[in-house]
């Protein structure tokens, strides 16, 4: 059975859309740019969802202009939170992309690989330390294989 | 406050440890110290009266966290169990003091940690050895585990290297234990000794077989038993003298206390004789013996194959504790008895013959078997304290060795166990060999010239040292004086008690009085003595003065045979040496490295995100679905 | 008196934004501002401590009473966290008298106020709204430090982030559209009705793992081993050892108000067991100091979670003693790293040059692996044997994971104990050996002291451990305290 096809249904399916655009793009994406903006896309559905969560299409909107008892009413709460929200979202982008920025000057680069490699390559760099896992090289250096017995030491130091 | 005797003996040794700690960098620490485990060992006797008729004596510290009642108290197994340990410690500081510690410091060794972790290894031993519940004789047995790591890591270098081998080991030993606390605690709902034996009475076949492995496995480690000994030689070995000595006597025997109280008198030794193995013949308490037997067998061969004294001896203790949990899971009066009896004969023996190759390295600056000899005329009061400790420890008349293991094997023989029989004989073998191969190579054959000049180890060391061999000889010749605090310990612990006399044992199957053996064995002597001295005078030479097929042999020719001892043995066993424990080792070490970097790569991949999300739709799945 | 806590976010908040303005007129007044701020909020805790806190209270934001206000529920765990948040904010101060250091500052003060609105508030989405305040702070703290690898972990944390927060949005949307309230309170009455069901369940997992990627929660937790090998070693303290600790405390107490469904516990406890093997493991062969130490922090995080899915709250003690001796220790330990960075190799003989240092990794290491009397014992004792009491098979192989965990742990740390009491190699000078000194090293000797302390006043402690997880385990308590009225019956 397929059900009716209601307005509400598909804004919640839009939600649900743009969440799951947003979540794939940023796990697809090899931009550092698009990630971030697939996480705006995402980000853009979870508070579609929120607004949903609270709304009611019988209602009008929830400003009290008169004394009189009010008709029925949208719920105010979820509208305000998604204010918030949305206000909290635009902040991060904006640290976001201040933050790509000055990996762009850094780095010259934005694809994500690269710049995790070259953060691996820096951070090992800085510890003093060898890297461990590295694109070129095979996986750091091999688990020591069991000692042949005719190698053992026999006082049992495992020198 | 009053206090009891108990607590006047911990707050000794706290004192002890404080002494140390604080004023234990002068020179005069190590005779401070000496005299202040003598005031120790003062304090137990006051407590006497549990070694010959049982009961206990309560500590007046206890307390409560987080509802859990911490008790400590001392019965007869404790009493016997820390006599053995404050006498040892005693011995060994007192060959620490003076001459060893001076040469300790200047080739710079720091002395002050030496005391410092001796005293707190014997506090935490005392601590352990006094628990009154599951929860403190954890807490004991980590505080143990922690104490003896400090010891063994302060030579720093390989011992460091040894040390966290033995921490790691020791470490899953207490985690294994605090498994089968806590599983005695889920089902008792008490941490109260006597809740094993509740717990054992309630839950099923398979939980008691776990309890067994639990408890028998993390104990055991501590006693090196097999497969989990290969820690134990090099960890005791570079210890420092003294310290190598006094873990090398009584360290391990807290894995066989612990057994003792938790195995054989909590879970009970009929309990473990009715654990069966799944379709074969053979039970849990087989099984113990078994190992015990294999443990005797493969370390003391181990022991035959070292180049170094210290190591040699040091594998060599860890096949001495099969012989010791051997005799208890035989668990009748004899077995008992001899197990018992063994770890005190063991400490002697063994704490003798470590001091006595220190004493050698003092002299001579090496312990390789292979760079020694000929040393008997130079250092002969070393010299006999070695050989008393070498009869002792092969278990051969009139030392106390021969005593223990022959109630040992009277006990294998009695209850018709044939094949344990023959096993430990296999062992005792080894024993012998690995033990002559020590004495020859220090003592016997050719002297260095390098050490013609070395001189008899000074006072200060030879007296603990000839002390042991008194103990070693007098236990031997009047074994009734340690089985009486044998016996109230088996007493404690419920295990039958033999008949025992001052000489010997009395029994229907077969008795023993030393005093007749070694009356017999001295006659003989003195046969052989008439003998010598009436056939005629013989001729004293130097000792490099030599001759081979009436060639002179100068003393820069080297014809001792040291190197590749028992070539003969070997071509015949020396396949069999396969370090198959070692492999192991390394194995476990290969897969939990190959695991931590699996799991580093989890953490390095680029795309984070990815398992976020994964994780996420999957747990939702899950839940939904 | 108690309404006095709201200055505890208020005024860190405020003196985030004053700061910078403040810093153009007098800069001495702006440096001492921050400290002087902090100073209060510990005094105001501590004087609620001191006349004599004992029940649960409830402070309506703005005179709106709950549910349709704002409240903060403030219980004796959550006032322990908020203090613990205004001392490390403290502890942690950046010092330092240049004109950058303001914004470090004032991050640092926005920091702690969000943080002291997790640890207290009561309310669903503000508790969103303070995670992203934190989320904030934390980013630009850990950006702050200049260096380019900072700015590609930190981008590559704030997605992470990101994701979470929509996670955690699309949660709390989804119990909104079913309860129509999100005061914690009024959701712990509706929520057996309402929220038993899957939609309730979907709800939490997600915020479970929106919230997760604070908490080190397996597998959201990858930023942990970058963000702490490049943020500055003090932002790295306070994320790992209380940061993490208070996004616990909100799955505690969604958990324990909200969901009592036996799924989530035991998600929990799945994610949790991950987090201790491949943290634990992943620390085995970790070759420089910081991130040994992250690793070893994700493996006891999974350590707490583990306590957590415990059923009906019964690893609540467990819990709050883990998470508060993880938060002394790797404070501590971090402290130290912040001079014994980088490669564990080159600190070789480091103990010679630095012997209370070393003797502090020690003392540490010991407590994080365990060893009695230290307190870290007694927090593992309990977890254990509440494990060992329960029949399900999956707990009791948490258990063996925990115990054989403890030993890889055990190997790892002392093998740098091993590495900082060596000897140097013959060709290293003496100045090349790092040496651990200054104000790191009195902060980490205050924990140190701060950890013997508790060991000697071990059976106190625990005794005030179990009266704060009793009260905080108590659901009709948190109801009848937040809203009397409306506790007789439905609304």
């Amino acid at each position: 059975m397929i059900p009716a096809i209601t307005p509400e249904l598909i804004l919640y399916v839009t939600a649900i859309g743009l969440i799951a655009i947003g979540l794939a793009g940023v796990v697809i994406s090899s931009h550092l740019f698009r990630m971030v903006l697939a996480l705006v896309i995402a980000e853009a559905g979870a508070n579609l969802m929120l607004v949903l969560a609270g709304y009611r299409w019988d209602a009008v909107a929830p400003i009290l202009t008169s004394l009189a008892e009010p008709p029925m009413m949208v719920d105010p709460v979820p509208q305000a939170l998604v204010l918030t929200a949305i206000v909290i979202g635009v902040g991060i982008q904006a640290l976001a992309v201040s933050i790509l920025i000055r990996i762009r000057q850094r780095y010259a680069t934005l694809d994500r690989n690269k710049a995790a490699e070259r953060m691996d390559a820096e951070i090992a760099a800085t510890l003093g330390a060898s890297r461990d896992i590295s694109q070129e090289a095979p996986l750091g250096e091999r688990p020591l294989p069991p000692l042949p017995a005719d190698q053992v030491n026999m006082r049992g130091d495992a020198s | 406050m009053i206090l009891t005797p108990l607590d006047e003996l911990l707050l000794f040794s706290g004192a002890t440890l404080l002494v140390a700690l604080f004023i234990g960098r002068g020179l005069a620490a190590g005779w401070m110290v000496t005299i202040l485990y003598a005031g120790q060992l003062l304090v137990l006797l006051k407590m006497a009266s549990l070694g010959y008729e049982g009961g206990s004596i309560a500590s007046s510290l206890s307390f409560e966290v987080l509802g859990q009642t911490l008790s400590w108290r001392f019965d007869a197994l404790s009493w016997f169990f820390a006599l053995i340990t404050i006498g040892s410690a005693l011995l060994c500081s007192w060959f620490s003091s003076g001459a060893w510690e001076r040469d300790y410091i200047k080739q710079g060794g720091n002395i002050w940690l030496l005391h410092t972790a001796m005293a707190l290894n014997v506090f935490t031993m005392l601590i352990l050895l006094a628990s009154g519940d599951l929860l403190s004789l954890f807490i004991g047995w980590e505080l143990v585990s922690w104490a003896g790591f400090l010891l063994m890591t302060l030579a720093g270098g390989v011992a460091a290297k040894a040390a966290i081998r033995y921490i790691t080991y020791a470490l899953a030993g207490g985690m294994a234990i605090f498994g089968g606390i806590a599983l005695v605690y889920s089902v008792s709902g008490s941490l109260q000794l006597e809740a094993v034996i509740t717990a054992v009475e309630q839950v099923s076949t398979t939980k008691l077989w776990l309890l067994v492995i639990l408890f028998g496995g993390g104990f055991g480690v501590k006693m090196g038993l097999l497969p989990f000994h290969l820690w134990q030689a090099p960890a005791y070995a570079e210890t420092p003298g003294p310290g190598s000595a006094f873990l090398g006597a009584i360290s391990s025997r807290m894995g066989l206390f612990a057994i003792l109280l938790v195995l054989v008198k909590l879970f009970g030794i009929v309990n473990i004789d009715n654990l069966k193995v799944p379709f074969t013949l053979i039970d849990a308490r087989d099984l113990l013996a078994w190992i015990a037997v294999f443990t005797i067998i493969f370390p003391t061969y181990t022991a035959m194959k070292q180049n170094d004294a210290r190591y040699l001896l040091a594998w060599h203790g860890i096949g001495q504790g099969g012989y010791m949990l051997l005799g208890i899971v035989v668990a009748d009066a004899m077995g008992g008895a001899g197990g018992l009896l063994h770890v005190f004969n063991y400490a002697a023996c063994q704490a003798a013959l470590l001091l006595a190759v220190f004493a050698v390295i003092y002299r001579t600056g090496t312990s390789d078997l292979n760079k020694l000899g000929g040393l008997v005329v130079r250092m002969p009061l070393t010299f006999m304290v070695l050989l008393v400790g070498i009869i002792g420890l092969a278990g051969l008349p009139p030392m106390n060795g021969f005593v223990s293991k022959w109630l040992v094997y009277r006990s294998l023989l009695n209850q018709g166990m044939p094949l344990l029989f023959l096993a430990t004989i296999i062992g005792t073998l080894g024993t012998i060999l690995s033990v002559y191969k020590l004495i020859h190579n220090i003592f016997l054959g050719q002297l260095r010239l390098e050490h013609e000049h070395v001189s008899e180890a000074p006072w200060s060391m030879m007296t603990p040292m000839l002390i042991l061999s008194a103990i070693i000889f007098i236990t031997g010749l009047l074994p009734g004086i340690p089985l009486a605090w044998v016996g109230s310990t088996l007493q404690t612990v419920g295990l039958p008690i033999p008949q025992y006399t001052l000489g010997g044992v009395e029994s229907a199957s077969g008795s023993l009085d030393m005093i007749w053996v070694i009356g017999v064995l001295f006659a003989g002597f003195g046969i052989g003595a008439l003998v010598f001295y009436s056939a005629g005078r013989s001729k004293r030479v130097h000792q490099l003065d030599n001759y081979a097929g009436g060639h002179f042999l100068s003393a820069d020719v080297r014809y001792q045979y040291s190197d590749n001892f028992y070539a003969g043995l070997m071509h015949l066993i020396g396949g069999w040496y396969r370090g198959s424990f070692l492999w192991l080792e390394r194995g476990i070490g290969s897969l939990v490295e190959f695991l931590s970097l699996t799991m580093q790569g989890l953490y390095r991949r680029a795309n984070a995100e990815f398992y976020l999300l994964t994780t996420a739709l999957f747990v939702i799945a899950w839940v939904v679905i | 008196m108690s309404s006095n806590l709201v200055l505890t976010i208020a005024l860190p908040l405020l003196g985030a934004f004053l700061l910078p303005v403040l810093m153009r007129s007098s800069v001495a007044i702006a440096l001492w501002s921050g400290p002087v701020i902090l100073i209060y909020g510990c005094w105001i805790i501590v004087e609620l401590w001191l006349v004599g806190f004992t029940q649960p209270v409830s402070i309506a934001i703005g005179g709106f009473a709950p549910p349709l206000g704002i409240n903060l529920y403030v219980d004796s765990l959550a006032l322990l966290f908020a203090f613990a948040v205004q001392l490390l904010g403290l502890i942690f101060w950046p010092f330092t008298l240049d004109q950058e250091s303001a914004r470090r500052q004032s991050l640092m003060l926005l920091l702690v106020a969000a943080s002291t609105g997790l640890a207290l508030s009561g309310d669903l989405f503000n508790l969103y709204v303070f995670y992203e305040l934190a989320a904030v702070a934390t980013f630009g703290l850990a950006s702050a430090s200049g260096k380019s690898a900072a700015y590609v972990a930190t981008l590559r944390y704030l997605i992470l982030s990101g994701i979470g927060s929509v996670l955690t949005l699309f949660g709390i949307a989804l119990i909104y559209s079913q309860t129509g309230t999100l005061n914690l309170a009024h959701l712990a009455q509706l929520a057996p009705q309402q929220l038993n069901n899957g939609l309730g369940l979907t709800a939490f997992l997600t915020i479970l793992i929106g919230i997760g990627v604070k908490a080190e929660l397996f597998p959201v937790n990858t930023w942990v081993p970058e963000i702490y090998a490049t943020a500055s070693t003090r932002l790295s303290a306070f994320l790992a050892g209380l940061l993490s600790k208070l996004a616990v405390l909100i799955i505690l107490r969604l958990l324990l108000l909200i969901f009592h469904q036996p799924e989530a516990a035991q998600v929990i406890l799945i994610l949790g067991i991950l987090g201790v093997v491949s943290g634990e493991l992943a620390a085995w062969r970790a070759k420089e100091m910081k991130r040994m130490l992250a690793f070893s922090s994700i493996g006891q995080l999974g350590m707490i979670f583990i306590a957590m899915s415990l059923p009906d709250g019964q690893g609540m003690v467990a819990v709050i003693a883990l998470a508060l001796h993880h938060l002394i220790i790797k404070s501590g330990l971090f402290m130290l790293a912040e001079d014994w960075g980088g490669a564990i190799e080159r600190l070789r003989g480091s103990a010679k040059a630095s012997p209370l240092g070393a003797a502090l990794f020690v003392l540490f290491s010991l407590s994080l692996v365990g060893m009695p009397p230290l307190p870290g014992f007694w927090a593992k004792f309990v977890l254990i044997t509440e494990l060992a009491g329960q029949v399900e098979p999956l707990y009791l192989l948490g258990l063996a994971v925990f115990l054989l965990a403890t030993v890889v742990e055990a190997s790892y740390l002392f093998r740098v104990a091993g590495i900082l009491y060596g000897k140097p190699a013959a060709e290293t000078l003496s100045e090349e050996i790092p040496k651990s000194q200054g104000l790191a090293l009195v902060t980490a000797s205050l924990f140190g002291a701060g950890l013997v302390a508790t060991a000697l006043w071990i059976a106190p402690v625990g005794d005030g451990l179990q009266a704060i997880a009793t009260q905080a385990q108590d659901v009709d308590l948190y109801i009848t305290t937040v809203s009397p009225a409306i506790s007789g019956g439905s609304q």
